[in-house]
């Protein structure tokens, strides 16, 4: 047998982000439901609730996997960039902010954060208003 | 107790998704060594970097966080350590190995203490 070396990355990275975005989909779509059906009203308590558990996660579990527990690359990736991130991409947002203030960025962090929320609505508005143009 | 001496320190550059037979090539890479009877190996994972491919590898960015540096350094006589280079030769497919002539300080705790 050929001595196997090289990268495991494209392939059980592939596979394991898949399985672990489809799972954190299901959570977010069942947590979702449970906090907005408990609490309806005005506010989306549900996303606020998933985007907020989500950047608590990935924080908790980014340092869990790099600085004390050692497991394989994929592994993190499934839970970080798959489960978390499918199940909330607010996670993503606030991690990466999170460490430009590590960092002193203050300007980039606040640039990111208000950033991604005022382009967000502004992209909303446009596709609101592209899609009423069809 | 306290020895010196000249040594010298071999320092692996590879990244933590390459592998060997299916296991993480830093720690197979330490395994070897260990078995090869090398005075000591240490592990150190960088938090940012780039290589051959000019890739940024990143703790900062979630996405490029993957493949994060591992530098294995080993540091031994002379001998030993040209003992490790075919062995490291055999297993590092894409890496960096360097070589320092260095002098080396050990401290030594007597048999009876330890």
């Amino acid at each position: 047998m050929p001595p196997l070396r090289g990268h495991i990355v494209p392939d059980v990275t592939v596979v394991g982000i898949a399985v672990a975005g489809a799972c954190g989909a299901l959570a977010r779509y069942g947590l979702e439901g449970v906090v907005s059906r408990r609490w309806p009203g005005a506010f989306p308590w549900g996303t606020f609730v998933v985007n907020i558990s989500g950047a608590f996660l990935i924080g908790l579990v980014f340092v869990l996997l790099t600085e004390r527990v050692s497991v394989d690359p994929w592994v993190r990736s499934s839970i970080t960039i798959g489960f978390l991130g499918a199940y909330t991409t607010f996670s993503t947002l606030s991690f990466e902010s999170y460490r430009l203030l590590e960092d002193g960025a203050i300007g980039l962090a606040l640039a990111n954060t208000l950033g991604s929320l005022t382009a967000g609505l502004a992209a909303v508005y446009l596709g609101v208003a592209a899609g009423r143009a069809l | 107790m306290r020895m010196e001496g000249e040594g010298k320190l071999l320092r692996v550059f590879v990244g933590e998704s390459d592998t060997w037979h299916g296991r993480p090539l830093y720690e197979a890479i330490v395994a070897r060594v260990r078995e090869e009877g090398l005075a000591g190996a240490t592990v150190i994972r960088g938090i940012e970097g780039f290589g051959a491919h000019s890739r940024i590898h990143s703790s900062r960015i979630l996405r490029l966080s993957q493949d994060l540096p591992i530098v294995i350094e080993l540091v031994d006589t002379a001998e030993n350590i040209d003992r490790v280079l075919p062995i490291l030769d055999e297993m590092v497919s894409e890496g960096l190995v360097t070589l320092e002539r260095v002098e080396v300080i050990a401290y030594r705790a007597p048999a009876k203490d330890r």
